[in-house]
Formats: C-alpha cells, structure tokens, sequence
C-alpha cells in the first residue's frame, strides 16, 4: 500500500549496486536520499542521514568485500540500521492493565474493591489530524481485547464536536461523556475522567480540540487539561500526509504536553509518512498505530523495525542480524 | 558578494534545497529550478541578485491568477438574470477543513448582502451535519446583529445516508433555494482520499447533478508532497469537460513561512488560490497575497 513506492525506491537504488565501486555506492546514497525527500522526510534529517550512511559505509570495510552478493548485504545492514534509526525511538509506551474487578456490597452498593487506578489517554494534535476519529479506533481496539473503555470529549471549541464523538461512540457501543453546554474543556475533562474512574473503568480516553504552536493559549489550554487529569499516557495523532512543518509543530506539542506516543493516521492514501518520520526523530516518541481509513476498525499496530525491514523487502530480519 | 558573479549551478543547488525546506515537493522545485537555469543560460556574469530577481519573478508568475477571482461581481451578475441561485461545491480530502471554510465563505457573503442557503452533503462522516449546524446558528446570530445587512442564512440538511442520498439532497437543495430567493448554495461534501477510486467517483456523479458554478477545492498548508496528487486528483475527478475553479489554502497560520503548498498545487494544475485560511473564526479568510508569499519562499 502506502509504502510501496518507497519501499520499491529504496530496493532499486540498493540493487543497483554491481561491483560496489564508490561512485555506485555515492549514486545509491543519492537515490535514497532523493526517495526519502519525496516521502516528506525533514530536509535536514535526511542530511544528517546521508552522512551517517557514508561514515558507516566507510567503517565497515565494504570495498573489501570479494562477492558483490555481500557487499549488497552490508550495505543493505548499514541501510537498515540507519532507517531504524529515524523510526526507532526504543522507548515502550506504557501498557494498559485490567482492573480486579471483584465488587464488595457495601450498604446495598456495590463497590469495587480495586485500589488500582484507570489507565488516562489523553490525545492531543493539530486541526483535523484525525483524534476524534483515532479516539474510537483506540477504544474500540482495546475493547476487543476485554478493556472497559470510557470516552471523554473534551474539545468544545469546534462546531459539532462532541456529536461526533457520541455518533461513533454509539456506533461502538462504548461509553462516552460530554456537554452541549459547559464551555470549559479543562472542567468536562476532569468530570468525565472522574466519573469514569470511579467506575473503575479500566481506560479513559480523553479527546480534546485541536491546537497548533503559533497559538500559545491554545497550548496554555491543553496544559491546563493535563495539569486537571494527569493522564498515564499522551498521545499525539498526526496526518500522514504532514510535510515540513511537521517537526517544529511535533516539538512544541513535545514541549507542552510530553506525549508519550503518534498515532499516525490516513496512511490509507498515497501519503509517505515521511513528515510523521521526522517528527519520531525529532521528539523520540514512537510511532504505535496507523489509521488506514475512516471506519472504526481502520486501525493497525505499528512496529518501526517490521517497517524497515518491509521498506528494504527484507523478508527475514533475523538472517540480516547474524550476518 | 551581491554584486560578484556566482556559480550558477551551485547557486541552483542552494535554493532547491531551500525550496524544498519550505515545503515544496522535490520535483516541482526541481523543475523551477531547471526553467530558472534554462533562462540564465545565456547570460554571463550572473550575480546574486540577478538569480534571485529571476526566481522571485518565476514564483510571482506562477501563483498569479490568469482568470478572474472577483466571485462576488460573478454571482451579481448571476443575481440580476434570476435564473438560478449561484452554486458553490467544496471538495477535498479528510480534514483539511472544507466545513470550516464553507462557513466562513457564508459569513462573507451575508455581508455582502447575499442570502445563503447552506447544504449538508457531507452525509457520511459522524457530526458533519450538527458542525453545519452550529455553524449556521452562530452565522444567524451575527447576522442578527449586524445593522448594515438584511440578509439571510439557513441549512438545508436530510440527514445521513449512503447511496444517491447525497446527489437528491444537492438537488432539493437548489430547488429550494431557487423557490426561496436564495442568492447562493454552498454544498458541503465528504472528506475523501484522494487516491481511493471508489471514493472519488461519486463526484463525477454529483458534479453532473448539481453542476455548481464553481467548485472549490480547500487544500491544507500542513501538506507535504502529497499535495501535488491531491491537486490533480480532485482537478480530474469531475470528468474531462470540468475543471476545479479554485483552491482555498487553509490552515496557513500553522505553518509559518513554509508555505510550498501552494506552489505544490498550483504548478500541477494551473488553479488558482482564491483564498487561503488563517485561522478558526469566520473572518479568517484572506485574499491571498502573493507578494508576502513569495518573499517566504525567498527569505
Ligand atoms: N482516510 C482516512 N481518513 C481519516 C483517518 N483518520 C481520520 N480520518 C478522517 O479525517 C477527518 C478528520 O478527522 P477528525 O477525527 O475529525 O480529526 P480531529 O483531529 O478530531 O479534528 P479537530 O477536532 O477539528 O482538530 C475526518 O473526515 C475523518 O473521517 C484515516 O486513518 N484515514
Ligand atoms: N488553524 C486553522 N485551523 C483551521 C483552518 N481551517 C479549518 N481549521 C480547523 O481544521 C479542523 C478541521 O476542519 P473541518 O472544516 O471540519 O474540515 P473538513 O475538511 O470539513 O473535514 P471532514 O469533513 O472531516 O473531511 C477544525 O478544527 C477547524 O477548526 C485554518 O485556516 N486555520
Ligand atoms: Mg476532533
Ligand atoms: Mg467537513
């Protein structure tokens, strides 16, 4: 799908290696960093890349290397490692844990007995990145997987916001809140993430408007929000199709809010995802899911080193590894 | 420095760099670059100043319109034949803020005296219809308000629904609007990706029901290179005897001066910027100025 190009770039200018002489080897760097420069890939990163490539490829000793056969394969290694490096954060995000859900009945009330506390996601973004849509997809996926999920809309700037919110909530059957009336995002977070933590939902998730760095009150809001719901994890939802404003934007939210994560949506199109790349390398947060299309199941788990490896059309990683 | 004679080639190598930085596709700078080169090759002592007047004159040119964009002198002069309402169409991919700039086109129109009717033909996305909503209330409010106007402003809104929903609901609409003097219909349409087939053949079919007099595409400053696809996909989806009439550049406050976006669009399709956003209330909406545009992309 969306990487295809790439990926096929990437392998040409990597099978065109023949005799691994050094004006081959300069044409290959060449060709991929031309790719990774149409993929959105920060002008400068790719600079930086393209040195790493060339030091490497000079420490390694390729020039010895007697069969053309191995000299692709070390290049191919140094590639690889180096692509991993710009996607590769080595950071985990925090996991979601079930909560006990043993009740007691406590004056005819039940209760639960868990002292444990629920899991706050709260997502954070540009205009139109894709939250309120990915908010779904998120809960909806870790429905699937036995979690009580409650919904929280607190963006109430934008016209229709929390209609949206409940029609996909509704769609999914997951508990949401929100106010047609209370014009505070800082109040309703804090009420709906209350409510449903004493209900012992095992994850609240919490959307909110969206906010660029040019406006600082907007950036004074979401921290206000935080500061209200101390949520366990932020995430930050980003367009795939983002370009070169991608890294500074990423910074400031990295800045303000410390999101822990990207969701990396509509990588459903023709988008490269190399904007998002940048973003990774700029803030080291990793990349954990992609949205691939509007409806509430679009969404895909994303392991950067699997999506190297496919990028190369590395089939078995290991065998690359040992080498 | 200014006043020497430079390298041209090196020189080309700097600003294609800086071009690309400011958010142009790799491509499209290429061949700006190449037709800058192509111009200066028979000149000798090339200076600095001279490259850059030369590049300066080649972005000027091609963010300058060669059509009218004076869209209120075309729905007056609509207005006085009383034939039918004026209809505009926003198109566009998902989330880069159609609904948003269809709205503040309405405000500008009520005040400019016109009466607008708003059509909810977004009829897929959860929402779509109570954004329109909320939209139109606000824009009834001020309206209200205002003592230098006497115009009006409704929705025109069947719900959701799959199908040919959304081509009956465009033609009630200007039916509708036609009975009640309405001067305008501003048609919202879905979100779409632009290089999903099934997606974007729906509208073909709805450009031929509703033949808008103009259709706008609004297209996001925050896009990389995939803007120069969006651009021609959308320009190519209403069949080979209709083009798109203009762009919307919206969310052109969040980029700073990496404003490539345009130049992406423009150069693939020949349309040209009618607008761009700048922001999230009504009256963020500006002509656009391409001389501030152009010093961006040199500074
Ligand atoms: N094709 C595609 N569309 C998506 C994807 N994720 C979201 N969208 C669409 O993108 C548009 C914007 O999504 P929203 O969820 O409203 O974005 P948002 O970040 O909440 O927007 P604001 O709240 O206005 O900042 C909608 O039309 C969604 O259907 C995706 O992965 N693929
Ligand atoms: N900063 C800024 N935000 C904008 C601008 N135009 C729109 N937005 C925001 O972008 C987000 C998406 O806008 P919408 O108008 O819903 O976008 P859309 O294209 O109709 O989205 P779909 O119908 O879901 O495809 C909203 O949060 C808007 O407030 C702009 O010029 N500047
Ligand atoms: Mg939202
Ligand atoms: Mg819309």
């Amino acid at each position: 799908m969306v990487l295809a190009d790439l990926g096929a770039r990437l392998r040409g200018a990597l099978s065109s290696v023949e005799s691994g002489s050094d004006d081959e080897i300069q044409q290959m760097i060449k060709d991929i960093c031309g790719a990774l420069l149409e993929s959105d890939v920060n002008i400068k990163l790719v600079a930086k890349l393209r040195d790493n490539i060339r030091s490497q490829i000079a420490s390694s000793n390729i020039a010895q290397e007697a069969s053309p056969m191995n000299k692709r394969k070390k290049l191919q290694k140094v590639i690889y490692d180096e692509l991993c490096g710009l996607v590769d954060s080595h950071v985990e995000p925090p996991k979601p844990k079930k909560i006990n859900a043993s009740t007691k009945t406590i004056k005819g009330k039940k209760v639960k007995l868990s002292k444990e506390s629920s899991h706050v996601i709260m997502f954070v973004g540009l205009q139109g990145a894709g939250k309120t849509t990915s908010c779904t997809k998120l809960a909806v996926y870790y429905k699937k997987r036995g979690f009580t999920v409650g919904l929280v809309c607190a963006d109430t700037f934008r016209a229709g916001a929390f209609d949206q919110l409940k029609q996909n909530a509704i769609k999914a059957n997951i508990p949401y809140y929100g106010s047609y009336l209370e014009p505070d995002p800082v109040k309703i977070a804090f009420e709906g993430v209350s409510k449903f933590k004493q209900e012992k939902f095992d994850i609240i998730i919490v959307d909110t408007s969206g906010r660029h760095r040019q406006e600082q009150q907007l950036f004074t809001e979401m921290v206000q929000i935080g500061d209200a719901i101390q949520p366990t994890q932020t995430i930050m939802v980003m367009d795939g199709s983002i370009g070169q404003a991608a890294e500074s934007q990423a910074r400031a939210f990295k800045e303000s809010s410390n999101f822990g994560s990207i969701i990396l949506t509509k990588m459903d199109g023709h988008a490269k995802g190399g904007g998002a790349i940048s973003a990774v390398a700029a803030t080291k947060t990793p990349i954990v899911f992609i949205g691939t299309g509007e409806h509430i199941g679009d969404l895909e788990v994303f392991k950067p080193t699997t999506f190297i490896s496919k990028l190369l059309g590395i089939g078995d990683i290991q065998s690359l590894i040992e080498h | 420095y200014f006043g020497g004679a430079i390298n041209v080639d090196e020189v080309s190598k700097k600003f294609h760099d800086q071009l690309i930085s400011k958010n142009i596709a790799p491509q499209t700078s290429k061949s700006i670059i190449e037709k800058i080169k192509l111009k200066l090759q028979n000149k000798s002592n090339i200076t600095m100043a001279v490259y850059q007047q030369t590049l300066t004159d080649e972005l000027t040119k091609i963010l300058t319109p060669n059509v009218s964009t004076d869209l209120l002198y075309d729905i007056k002069k609509q207005k006085t034949r009383g034939t039918r309402p004026y209809v505009i169409s926003v198109v566009g991919v998902n989330g880069v803020g159609k609904s948003t700039n269809l709205a503040k086109l309405a405000y500008w129109f009520l005040q400019n005296n016109l009466n607008v009717l708003i059509c909810a033909c977004d009829t897929f996305r959860s929402g779509a219809v109570e954004q329109l909503k909320v939209h139109v209330n606000n824009l009834q409010k001020l309206n209200d308000m205002s003592t230098t106007t006497s115009s009006k402003i409704e929705l025109f809104e069947k719900g959701y629904g799959a199908g040919d929903h959304v081509v009956q609901t465009a033609k009630s609409a200007i039916q509708f609007a036609t009975d009640e003097k309405f001067d305008i219909v501003l048609i919202d349409t879905a979100g779409r990706t632009h290089s999903n087939a099934k997606l974007m053949a729906p509208l073909k079919k709805f450009g031929d029901a509703a033949d808008p007099d103009k259709i706008i595409m609004v297209g996001e400053a925050l896009v990389g290179t995939d803007s120069v696809e969006q651009a021609i996909n959308f320009n190519n989806a209403f069949g080979n005897k209709r083009n798109l009439d203009f762009f919307i550049i919206s969310k052109v406050d969040t980029v700073g001066d990496l404003v490539g976006t345009m130049i992406n669009m423009v150069m693939a399709t020949k349309v040209p910027i009618l607008f761009v956003g700048t922001g999230q209330t009504y009256t963020d909406i500006k002509r656009l100025s391409v001389k501030q545009v152009v010093e961006m992309l040199m500074k």
